[in-house]
């Protein structure tokens, strides 16, 4: 999954969609997330990283990344690829 | 090394000019216990869901509302509307505190009977009154309140055949500027029905004319209208005793005060618009005194207050099944209660609330109940913080008509548990299992 091209990330967590005027707000979580997305990170390396640094669980970790990737899908932050991809 | 603490990533879109949502820094409130017991105690203990109720808050709230009248009027006494809340336990409190019986089937007059209410003390409303009921309040000296004259007359017919005496009142509906009039029940006072039902009974040898009752409404907004009321049943009083030389001995203004719930639909929070009982009290006082009625014949002012009494007293804990995004991308969570067990959820935008502490983002979220019914919805829209799957919620101000119209459907009905004043639990209604719902059927196939 890649973040569309007209995304722009400010370090506070704003979010600004230039294509459709759209902005968004994150919390500091999803910042960092995003942001490793943003890098072209793989789940792999953003579960490591994740699971590293902070107090969670790895099925926690996994429900809660997949569920905010379906956000920015949502949002339409995210390039619009093959409808039968795994996310 | 000490991990850092992790919490959900969350993306929100941010929509100018509307406010709240995102960035709404109203904080979350949090019912981590009930009378001082730990929620997460009642689960351990009694399950999920269970609906718990405070005997405390109970007492606290019935002498509230029984000082805001009695400061204002002579002579007041509630009667406990049983379909509110029949519960044994909870009846028990109301009539240890001195509130009478006020029931509207034969199963409930039983019920009074059962817990020890003398029949004298018991108030019969309601449209649904048997031959055999009707017997049942004549042999134990209620007030039978009347409300058809189908229902008069076979009243009569009843007294003449037991040779005995009944005491009643009768309903009236009349405009007390509510909208909409409760007109179904009882005699209409603004078209002189009332007036003729009164005039047939005062020359019927066997019945005992002792008082006038309505009931205008329920979740009533406006005091005043309540002033209208008491109004109209001082003229009817006065009537009476011009013609007959009789003085009535009591109004009963039925129940409809207010609770601090919240209906669907309006704007601001039920705890900041419904009148006090104060200001009911003030209504009525001041209607009652300040009709021609002379001060020595004053009635006895009954009251069947229902939800106003007990919705703050119940709470149901519940807890979260999953955690959803619908197709729209909303956030939506599943709860172990549904309307099965949440009735008022149908007139109310319920409060929701965490049991312990939550990060400050909240989000639009929808919450719905177990069921496989579409309809299954206990908030449309709440905004939400972040609930984790298996967490526990507390749903306030359901003391009233849940546990009464309560529906067994697809699943057992929980454990309902009381605080009493030392703060000792206690089981007043055992969750349901197959044999509750087993014993009563009859299978002719084995
Ligand atoms: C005759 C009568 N009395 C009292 C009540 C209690 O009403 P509430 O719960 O609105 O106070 C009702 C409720 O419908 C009623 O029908």
């Amino acid at each position: 999954m890649q973040i569309s091209e007209e995304i722009k990330i400010s370090d506070n967590g704003f979010v600004f969609n230039s294509r459709t005027g759209e902005s968004f707000s994150l919390n500091p979580m999803g910042l960092e997330m995003i942001k490793m997305i943003a890098i072209d990170n793989g789940f792999d390396e953003i579960r490591e990283s994740i699971l590293e640094k902070y107090d969670v669980d790895e099925l926690a970790f996994e429900k809660d990344f997949y569920e905010f990737l379906a956000m920015l899908k949502h949002h339409q932050l995210t390039q619009q690829g093959n409808p039968l991809d795994f996310v | 090394m000490k991990k850092s603490t992790y919490e959900k990533p969350i993306i929100s879109k941010i929509t100018t000019g509307v406010p709240g949502k995102f960035g709404l820094s109203t904080k979350q409130k949090i019912i981590a216990e009930i009378d001082s017991i730990p929620v997460a105690k009642f689960v351990e203990e009694f399950g999920s869901p269970v609906f718990v109720f405070s005997e405390k808050k109970i007492r606290e709230t019935y002498n509230d509302a029984k000082r805001a009248f009695e400061t204002r009027y002579p002579k007041v006494q509630f009667a406990w509307s049983y379909k509110t809340n029949y519960l044994d336990a909870v009846c028990s409190i109301f009539h240890d505190e001195g509130a009478w019986a006020e029931v509207v089937s034969g199963f409930e007059f039983e019920k009074a009977l059962s817990l020890g209410v003398n029949g004298a003390n018991i108030l019969y409303n309601g449209p649904e009154k048997s031959k055999q009921d009707l017997m049942l309040a004549i042999d134990h000296n209620a007030s039978i309140h009347i409300d058809h004259f189908d229902e008069l007359y076979l009243l009569i017919e009843t007294t003449r055949k037991m040779n005995k005496k009944a005491r009643v009142a009768i309903r009236i509906n009349l405009d007390a500027g509510i909208y909409p009039m409760w007109d179904r029940f009882g005699f209409n006072y603004e078209n002189g029905e009332a007036w003729n039902a009164i005039n047939r009974i005062m020359l019927a040898e066997n019945l005992e004319l002792i008082g006038l009752h309505t009931h205008i409404g329920t979740y009533i907004m406006t005091a005043s209208a309540y002033g209208i009321a008491a109004s109209k049943l001082s003229n009817l009083m006065i009537a009476t005793h011009r013609k007959f030389d009789y003085w009535l001995k009591y109004i009963d203004l039925g129940g409809g005060f207010a609770s601090k719930n919240t209906l669907k639909g309006a704007y601001m929070p039920g705890s900041e618009t419904c009148p006090s009982f104060d200001d009911y009290a003030e209504a009525i006082s001041n209607a009652i005194i300040s009709s021609e009625i002379p001060h020595e014949n004053l009635p006895v002012l009954f009251l069947e207050t229902g939800r106003a009494l007990i919705d703050d007293a119940g709470y149901l804990i519940t807890s979260v099944l999953a955690n959803k995004r619908s197709t729209t991308g909303r956030k939506t969570l599943v709860i172990d209660a549904g309307v099965n067990l949440l009735f008022t959820s149908f007139w109310y935008n319920l409060g929701v609330f965490p049991s312990r502490e939550v990060t400050d983002f909240m989000e639009d979220t929808t919450i719905y109940g177990p069921l496989c019914m579409n309809i299954d919805v206990v908030r449309e829209a709440i905004n939400f913080p972040q609930i984790k799957t298996g967490d526990q919620l507390v749903i306030e101000r359901v003391g009233a008509y849940n546990v009464t119209q309560w529906m067994q459907f697809i699943t057992y009905r929980p454990n309902v548990v009381l605080i009493d004043l030392e703060g000792k639990t206690h089981i007043i209604r055992k969750k349901e299992n197959l044999e509750t719902i087993k014993k009563n059927e009859f299978n002719p196939k084995k």
